[in-house]
């Protein structure tokens, strides 16, 4: 039976969608570990309410950033060569897996940034100036990170040292959404149009997709 | 040619290297310092054309990564990692010549400039380039993700080119390339363009010996990987039964 390439994509989406149901490694380790460490700094930094209500959307950013690599990538550690290999012999389209992995984590890390978005509206009392802007900057965040997390993970797939070598692949290569989702906000806030800001994301979006689908037979390949 | 043919210990490269770094010191050293800064904005003369380097260098790592994915010849591979090698250092350079400036004018060594930041964290976009290519010994598994990566690394370079004009900054905008011209002193353009020039021809020299280097370290690599070594057992010889006869 001959699949189409929305067909291998879902199955591949469900297929990481019902591991992570089983494991809950996203519900129960990073949604928690990212909470936390919303809580720690302003145990470090000092608990000023002025200060953490001016701070508090550029942090919900870094934290999204930090911790949504570990969902991004966690294919990198999860998924064995001899799984890898069973895909590919199954005639999986390996653009089609790309799309597939990408799409799992982004449905992963929109609940996550939605999760923690809340948390750090209460702890730190965060001004809701521009929100109706924030489910647009979330999607484009949630699918920049989950399309560069899942490419840097085809590409250190069965190196060396993988787990460690993505998020530092992933990290700085995610400043352009950084930017443009904290930069969209500050632009409301000081009354000035955030469509500059969007836009670049959404050109940075299309490339990680397009990067992505181009160089995914080549990275199945080399693993 | 095969891969050990060409002369690898050719000192022609090292000759244009130091040719190309003595120039660059008498241009600098012979231009009359600035009125305002003195004899430190001598390190523009380093700062700027290394700045230049790194963009070049991470700029022919694209393209010759985008050639490997497109031909498969690992001589694109070996560009464009000797090209990433020499760009990290350059960044490198430039990163501390600009923290040195920084420290004797702003008054401290770092400033959460747009430019700075930008720039420290493409420093660290190659350094985890240079970091996957020694996750593996595999040469064509290895081309193919540093190729992905090289190429997709390169969108660091003009968000910190652009840095300066889309964020206000205290790193000064473009001085030399802008509509209305230089507004420099023309002796001090002209030594800029010099030191520029040099950097550029020390550049092809370094490419030419680090490109030597890694076909003799992909030799090595490969030499290793066919040489299985002795098969077991193959020590073991026959008693001999003939009862020394």
């Amino acid at each position: 039976m001959r699949t189409t390439f929305r067909t291998q994509a879902m199955a591949i989406t469900k297929r990481d969608l019902m591991r992570e149901r089983r494991s809950g490694e996203v519900l129960w380790v990073t949604l928690p570990f990212g909470a936390i460490a919303l809580l720690l700094i302003p145990i470090a930094i000092g608990t000023d309410r002025p200060t953490l209500r001016a701070i508090g959307i550029g942090l919900f950013w870094v934290i999204v950033m930090l911790f949504g690599v570990l969902i991004a990538v966690r294919q990198a550690h999860t998924e064995t060569q001899a799984q890898r290999d069973v895909v590919a012999l199954a005639g999986i389209d390996p653009a089609a897996g790309y799309v597939g992995r990408a799409l799992a984590s982004f449905f992963l890390l929109i609940g996550f940034e939605a999760v923690l978005a809340v948390v750090t509206v209460a702890l730190y009392d965060v001004p809701l100036d521009g929100w109706i802007w924030m489910p647009l900057v979330m999607v484009l965040v949630g699918a920049g990170l989950s399309l560069l997390g899942t490419l840097a993970a085809s590409i250190v797939s069965t190196g060396r040292s993988a787990s460690a070598l993505v998020p530092l692949l992933v990290a700085p290569l995610s400043v352009p959404l950084l930017i443009g989702a904290t930069q969209t906000f500050e632009a409301l806030r000081l009354g000035r149009s955030s469509l500059t800001w969007t836009l670049m994301m959404t050109i940075v979006v299309l490339l990680l997709a397009i990067a992505g689908v181009l160089s995914a037979r080549t990275l199945q390949e080399s693993g | 040619m095969t891969t050990l043919e060409r002369n690898p210990s050719s000192v022609w490269p090292w000759i244009v290297m130091a040719v190309a770094g003595l120039v660059t010191f008498v241009a600098a050293m012979s231009v009359s310092p600035d009125a305002v800064q003195g004899q430190l904005s001598r390190i523009m003369y380093v700062h700027v054309p290394s700045a230049w380097l790194a963009y070049l260098s991470f700029g022919v790592t694209m393209f010759a990564s985008a050639m490997y994915l497109w031909k498969r010849d690992l001589a694109w591979d070996r560009r464009a990692h000797s090209s990433a090698e020499i760009g990290v250092f350059f960044t490198g350079l430039a990163i501390s010549l600009g923290m040195i400036w920084g420290k004797s004018t702003w008054g401290v060594w770092w400033t959460w400039d747009a430019r700075l930041t930008l720039t420290a964290i493409m420093f660290f976009v190659y350094l985890g380039y240079l970091a996957l290519r020694r996750t593996t010994d595999d040469l064509d598994a290895r081309a193919k993700r540093a190729a992905v990566m090289g190429v997709l690394a390169v969108i660091q370079v003009p968000l910190v080119h652009f840095s300066v004009i889309w964020w206000q900054t205290l790193h000064q905008p473009p001085s030399i390339i802008k509509p209305e011209g230089p507004d420099m002193d023309p002796s001090m353009v002209v030594t800029l363009l010099i030191s520029v020039l040099s950097f550029t021809v020390m550049y092809a020299a370094m490419m030419y010996k680090r490109i030597d280097l890694a076909r003799i370290e992909d030799a090595v690599l490969i030499a290793e990987q066919t040489n299985t070594g002795p098969a077991a057992g193959e020590a073991v010889v026959a008693p001999d039964l003939s009862g020394g006869s």
